[in-house]
Formats: C-alpha cells, sequence, structure tokens
C-alpha cells in the first residue's frame, strides 16, 4: 500500500473505528501497466528501454529483464530506474505452492516488491531474445477478479529491418512447442514457423528498427509482409529506437482490455508469408442469443481446435495467437472480444460508443497459423444461424 | 481481540508526556499499525512532520518502537516460541514452535517424486497448459481407491478434533493413518511442505503447518488431507467446529456453512459440458448472499497421478477459466470463504496463507470424477463421518469473544 503524504495531517479517529481500508484502497489503487517487449538479439531492445527510461515522460518505471514465466526460477534480477537512476534489485520468490495458485510467482514477485518499495507508474518486462511472448501474455492477463496491482497494457515487438525476412525464413528459428500445427510427418516440407513469426504475430505494436540500413524498396517489403502476418498491430518504422511520442504510441495502449476500430485491419498482402496470417471476419448484427452462439464457437475454436462444419482431413491443424473482435446488437450496443491463444472474453465495451445505433457489421480478427486453409467466416455465422 | 486498557496508552508525540485518549491516527490504522494514539489533534498536528514518516518505513520500526506481544524467546517452562516474532500478524492466532521431527514413512510405501528432495518433476512442463487428463477405468478405479482412503484418514483425523488437541497430534494421527493404508501423506514434503496434513485454524484460509497450538473451544480448523496410494492422489478437507462455543457463535457457524454449501451447489452443476469459469459464479453468487466473501488466490485443481494438475478452477466470478467438464476428468473444487475481506496475507514460512483482516475463514473439497451423466464424488462423506452441517445459531448468547 502506498499513501500519498499529503502536507497536512488527517483528522484522528476515535478507537473502535474500523475503517474499511480495502475499499478506500481499491478506489484510489491505479493498477500499473506492464508491457512486454520482446525481439531477437540485436532488434534494439535494450536501446529502446534506455530510450524509454530517459525519455521525459515523468515516470517511475520498473524494467525486469530475464526469461520470465517459462522457468520456475525462484529468483529474477529487476532493474528500477527513475530519472535516470538506476537501482538493482531481487525479487524474493516464496516457494510456496505453484500449483494451486493462480497467480504465477512472477507476478506474485512484481506484487511484493511494489508493496515493499513503493508503486511503479509503469513496468517493462524485457524478455530474452528467443521468448514466445504466446506464453507470457496469458500470465499477465489475469482475471480482473484476482486484484492484482498490475495488468497487461500491451506486448511490443523489436525487428531489426535488415535481418528480419532472413529471421522469418531461417528454419534453424524453429520455434518450441506448436507441434500440433506443424502438421504431422512432414515437417520438413511446410513453412516453418520461426520465433520471429509469434514475436510478430503476437504484438499489439511492433517497431521496425534501424530503417536507416535498408534502402525505400527493401523497407516497404519488410513492412508489407509484416503487415501480412499481422494486420492488427501498429507499426513503427525508426532508427536507434526513437519513438517521439510514447504515451499512445508504445505506453498505456490498453490493447488487452479495449478494442479498438478494427476497419482497417486485415486488409491486403493477405499471402506474402506462408505461415502466418491475419483473417477478417465480418459478423452481422446480433441478439444476445448470438452472442451466446459467438462464445460457444469460440469454446471450440479455441480451446478444442475445432472448426465447426470443416471435417478433419489428416492436414496441419491451423493455432491461433490473438483475436479480437468487435461485435454490434440489434440494440446499437456492442460488445468487444479479446483474445490470446486459448483464452478469451466477450465484454461490454468500457468506452461509450462514438455512433450508437448505427447499423452495420461486427467484426472480428484473427492471427494465427493455417487460418487461410480454413473457412473461418462460413464456420462462424453457421454458428450463428443455428444460433437464431 | 480486546486493546489494551485505556490507562496504559501514552501519547505518541515527541514532546508529550500525556495519557492517550482513544484517539488514533487513521492511516496506522489502514496500515495495520496499533496502538498509534495521540492526546489530541493538536498534539498530533504538532508531531505529524515526524510521525508521518513512519508510514513510509519499513514495518519493523514499529516493532522497535511497541514491542510485540507475542513471545520471541522460547518460554522457559515449555519451549515453544513464536519464529516471526517482527511478523505482523492480520489476526491472534500465532506459530507455536518448535515443529515436531518430520516424520517418516516406511521404505516399502511407494512414493511420489517430490517426497526425497520436495521438487515435483511431474506435470511440471504442464502447470500453464490447458490439457487435461481423462482417465479410462483402470486409473479411475484407482482413483476411487485412494480417494475412500483419502475419506477414511480425514474421518479418524476429525474424531481428534476436541478443545485441548495440538495440530502436531492431529498430524500425528494423519500420518500413521496413512502408513496404515500403505498409502503416502501427499503434502509431506510436497514443495517442501513440513508436515503430513495441512491444519488452518480460524483466520488461516489454507497451508497452515501443524504445529503445537492447541485447538481451543471456539475455534474452526480445516483438515486438509491428501493421500497417495498406487500411483494416485486423493484429496478432501472439511472445516471442523471445536467445542460448542464454535457452534454457537452466529458469525463462525455462517462462514463455515456457507463455504459448505458453496461446495455442494457447484458439485451439483458437475457434468460433461459444464465449463470450468461457472463454478466460480456460482460459488461466488452464494457466498455474496451469504454476506461473505471468496478467496481469490487459491484454486481447485486437476488430481490423478499428479497432485495439482489442469485445469485450474477459480471460486471468483468473471474468471477467463478455460475447458469445460468431460468424462473421465478428475478435479477437485475447494471453495475458501471468508467473514471479512478477500485478500490473504502469507507468514513468513511461506506456506500459511490468512485473511487480510484476521477474520475467520473456512473451506470444503472433494475430488470430483465427471461421468457420462454427472459427477462421482470420490470422496464422499460417510454414514458415520464426523462433523457436518450444523444450524446457524439464532441467539447472540455466548458469543462474546469469539470473535
Amino acid at each position: 500500500m502506498e499513501w500519498d503524504d499529503e502536507d497536512s495531517p488527517p483528522d484522528l479517529v476515535e478507537a473502535g473505528v474500523e475503517i474499511d481500508a480495502e475499499a478506500e484502497a481499491e478506489e484510489k489503487r491505479p493498477r500499473v501497466p506492464i508491457t512486454i517487449v520482446t525481439g531477437y538479439l540485436g532488434s534494439g531492445k535494450t536501446t529502446l528501454l534506455n530510450y524509454i527510461l530517459t525519455a521525459q515522460h515523468g515516470k517511475k518505471i520498473a524494467v525486469i529483464m530475464n526469461e520470465f514465466g517459462d522457468s520456475l526460477d525462484i529468483e529474477k534480477s529487476l532493474t528500477i530506474n527513475r530519472n535516470g537512476e538506476s537501482v538493482e534489485e531481487w525479487m524474493d520468490v516464496g516457494n510456496g505452492c505453484i500449483c494451486c495458485s493462480v497467480k504465477d510467482t512472477g507476478v506474485n514477485a512484481i506484487e511484493s516488491l511494489m508493496e515493499k518499495k513503493g508503486k511503479f507508474d509503469y513496468i517493462l518486462l524485457e524478455t530474452t531474445g528467443l521468448a514466445d511472448p504466446g506464453n507470457l501474455a496469458p500470465l499477465f492477463w489475469m482475471d480482473d477478479g484476482l486484484g492484482s496491482t498490475i495488468y497487461l497494457d500491451s506486448i511490443v515487438t523489436l525487428v531489426d529491418a535488415r535481418n528480419i525476412l532472413r529471421s522469418l525464413d531461417d528454419p534453424a528459428g524453429k520455434v518450441e512447442g506448436h507441434e500440433d500445427s506443424d502438421g504431422h510427418g512432414h515437417d520438413d516440407h511446410g513453412p516453418v514457423m520461426t520465433t520471429a513469426h509469434v514475436q510478430i504475430s503476437h504484438a499489439d505494436v511492433i517497431v521496425i528498427n534501424k530503417s536507416d540500413l535498408v534502402n525505400d524498396d527493401e523497407l516497404d517489403v519488410v513492412r508489407s509482409r509484416i503487415e501480412s502476418i499481422n494486420g492488427l498491430a501498429k507499426i513503427h518504422v525508426t532508427t536507434q529506437s526513437v519513438i517521439p511520442q510514447l504515451d499512445g504510441f508504445l505506453l498505456d495502449l490498453h490493447a488487452y482490455d479495449q478494442v479498438e476500430e478494427l476497419d482497417q485491419t486485415g486488409k491486403g498482402h493477405s499471402h506474402l508469408d506462408k505461415t502466418i496470417s491475419t483473417i477478417s471476419i465480418s459478423v452481422p448484427s446480433l441478439t444476445t442469443e448470438h452472442i451466446k452462439a459467438v462464445d460457444a464457437w469460440l469454446r471450440s475454436v479455441l480451446w478444442e481446435n475445432t472448426l465447426s462444419g470443416h471435417s478433419e482431413d489428416g492436414g496441419p491443424k491451423y493455432e491461433i495467437h490473438r483475436l479480437k473482435g468487435r461485435l454490434l446488437l440489434e440494440d446499437g450496443s456492442e460488445k468487444m472480444v479479446q483474445g490470446v491463444r486459448e483464452i478469451f472474453e466477450i465484454f461490454e465495451n468500457p468506452i461509450e460508443s462514438s455512433s450508437p445505433g448505427v447499423q452495420g457489421s461486427g467484426k472480428l480478427v484473427l492471427i494465427g497459423r493455417h487460418l487461410a486453409d480454413f473457412d473461418f467466416q462460413k464456420s462462424l455465422h453457421d454458428a450463428i444461424g443455428r444460433g437464431l | 481481540m480486546t486493546d489494551a486498557p485505556p490507562t496504559k496508552r501514552k501519547c505518541l508525540g515527541a514532546d508529550c508526556d500525556n495519557d492517550a485518549g482513544s484517539l488514533q491516527c487513521p492511516k496506522c490504522l489502514i496500515l495495520g499499525v496499533k496502538d498509534s494514539f495521540f492526546c489530541s489533534q493538536e498534539c498530533f498536528k504538532r508531531n505529524w512532520n515526524t510521525h508521518k514518516t513512519l508510514h513510509k518505513q519499513e514495518t519493523s520500526i514499529f516493532d522497535r518502537i511497541f514491542p510485540p506481544k507475542a513471545v520471541s524467546k522460547p518460554d522457559p517452562e515449555t519451549g515453544y516460541y513464536n519464529p516471526f516474532p517482527n511478523f505482523h500478524f492480520t489476526g491472534p492466532l500465532r506459530p507455536v514452535y518448535p515443529l515436531s521431527p518430520r516424520r517418516e514413512v516406511p521404505k516399502t510405501i511407494p512414493r511420489p517424486d517430490y517426497a526425497e528432495d520436495g521438487m515435483p518433476k511431474l506435470g511440471r512442463s504442464m502447470v500453464r497448459s490447458n490439457k487435461v487428463e481423462l482417465l479410462d477405468a483402470k486409473a479411475q478405479a484407482g482413483m476411487r481407491k485412494v480417494c475412500k482412503l483419502a475419506r477414511e484418514v480425514l474421518d479418524i483425523a476429525a474424531a481428534a478434533v476436541r478443545p485441548g488437541v495440538t495440530t502436531d497430534e492431529i498430524d500425528e494421527i494423519v500420518h500413521k493413518a496413512c502408513i496404515e493404508r500403505n498409502s503416502y501423506p501427499s503434502p509431506l514434503n510436497y514443495n517442501h511442505f513440513p508436515k503430513s496434513v495441512c491444519t488452518s485454524v480460524n483466520e488461516v484460509i489454507c497451508h497452515g503447518i501443524p504445529d503445537n497450538r492447541i485447538l481451543l473451544d471456539g475455534d474452526i480448523v480445516n483438515l486438509d488431507v491428501t493421500l497417495y496410494h498406487e500411483g494416485y492422489h486423493g484429496d478432501l478437507n472439511e472445516t471442523y467446529y471445536v467445542g460448542d462455543k464454535a457452534k454457537a457463535d452466529p458469525d463462525t457457524v455462517r462462514v463455515t456453512e456457507t463455504a459448505r454449501e458453496c461446495l455442494e451447489l457447484a458439485i451439483k452443476e458437475v457434468k460433461p459440458g459444464t465449463l470450468f469459469r461457472e463454478f466460480g459464479n456460482i460459488i461466488e453468487k452464494h457466498a455474496k448472499a451469504k454476506n461473505c466473501s471468496v478467496i481469490r488466490t487459491y484454486v481447485g485443481h486437476g488430481i490423478n497421478s499428479i497432485f495439482h494438475c489442469p485445469p485450474n478452477i477459480p471460486h471468483y466470478a468473471k474468471n477467463k477459466a478455460v475447458g469445460e467438464c468431460k468424462p473421465g476428468m478428475t478435479f477437485t473444487i475447494e471453495p475458501m470463504i471468508a467473514l471479512g475481506k478477500y485478500r490473504d496475507v502469507t507468514w513468513p514460512d511461506n506456506w500459511t496463507s490468512t485473511t487480510v483482516d484476521g477474520k475467520k475463514t473456512a473451506q470444503f473439497e472433494h475430488t470430483l470424477l465427471v461421468t457420462e451423466t454427472g459427477v462421482e464424488i470420490l470422496t464422499a462423506r460417510q454414514a458415520n463421518s464426523p462433523g457436518g452441517p450444523v444450524a446457524v445459531p439464532t441467539t447472540e448468547a455466548t458469543t462474546n469473544g469469539t470473535n
């Protein structure tokens, strides 16, 4: 808990008075955003973090380094930086029962550190070059009910303009843990899914760095390839990790608790990358019953890896990394959809609709592997039709 | 808990010799700092600049100013002591050390992979996966057997619950009953847990370590028993009233019976197709209706040849848990329900989890098998099982002092 000690003392209270500290703290307690920063070695992560730390933002930022979450390491190093002064800390993680607590030990460690050291305004989690952000995002995208003091803001991925195409085509960069979608027995034939792919496909922001090292044509090719993989992410082209404005571009994006307008997403470039693509499904305006059908369809697609209406043909399975949606209801209200890997949520639009009552269609955007081999739109429309 | 009599309080003001009245600093109160009394607002104001720095200090500063009432050195007569004299306990309960020596399990009894070094290896890579194992008939029979044995052991332990018994004595009973059944007590050395059963008294939510504390008339105690037998784990717990005083206190009975009912209501919905995320909605709705809260940090879990494996079953509403019940799955539901706030604080022993406000909390747990048509409660109560529901007393008589 942290208190903004004002200059004047509060009024004393009578003994026996109980103060509802929880309710009071809950009100005052702004949750601290965490941004996960991924990218290959040499993509400029450290330069970007140093740039953010030294930029004028008046924020107390904690940078957490090292591999995280995948391992059950009990100590993690961490650097807290405020106004250019950095302090190294070790986080203690108790060796309590890991399995029956929902919170990741790393999340607990950050929370208890904030309790001891006072709150940070922002947390940046720097992963190793080989991290699969799809394994990290679910740890930090926690239920509100857990009352955590931190929340996942977004995933930022840096790519090196000069090397990224080579990385995407390099079989040696094959990412582990996605065997189901590799296909059975013909691993060597299909296009490989590299760590670069999963770092791009899960990103909410992609920074194409070192753009001065390629010419304009080459830069266009890089940008088109990245957009074809991830049609949802914001893209910044830069040199030396310089992002002129951070707020709203790199920080404080709310990429997991809001859904921006999806009009411009998922257009063009459809098959430039043979491994990962972004597809866009238009959704007619829905009734409340239809929402239940959409929920059931998502459960089947994401949890069971089963696309209703599509029979198994022995080919490789699809794999969904990220999804976002805006669903329009017939009464003019809107629902948002967020998902990463198997986890998803349908929730009320937290922001008042800018154009209430507008007739039109909703949209669901999926990013993943082998998506073009399946007819997701027909499957969803059939499911909605049955849900009438 | 009762505060010290007013005459003992001195005003905290540096230049003040006055006795303090009943006025105290509201921030200290919120921070959980006891006895922060001043004689007047004037004096408080004069001392504000120095006093307010205390709000930012490590808690140990306060311990130097206000010596803890807890025993920090072994009592010369008994040898008992509180191992964490500087810790800010949230309620009246204190650990009573030393712990008894580690109890041995005969070498002939098959043990889980963590028994020697404390580190579970099986299922480690699955901790974050959402793939739930479906048990075949043979495995289901194994689960049925170990769960029946676990129920027997819990009932034997529960029969020993009475005012005057120590939680360590209950641990000994559980340990021996496990061995008699050719079973390993699963908690023993699981992630280095030092004992064979979890005993969680009053404000302890779960994972209480059996020690030399005596159960008192008016306490409630949860006994969480897990056995490992012929390759499978069976896990259950119940909360028991200690003495008649506990049964006569309306709040104590309300929290205990609400926890019992929450589990029953959730189990009613276990059948193929029920979403794991739904159980939390059922549990929280009932808890709220009884003016209780749901502990969030600890969840139900898959259980089979591995002590804790997927799925996770949150007990709070509006969760994003992945997956649904399918025939052949075995998992626990184990709601922890509190009289006050849902937040938890863990003791420096790294295990004992207590409510943040020190108010009582109760829990019930079963290991469940999803069948083709519904559910089989593998750890179900028997006709002669001790414990069981108690009606909430309607009068406030004789309830003073329990909370």
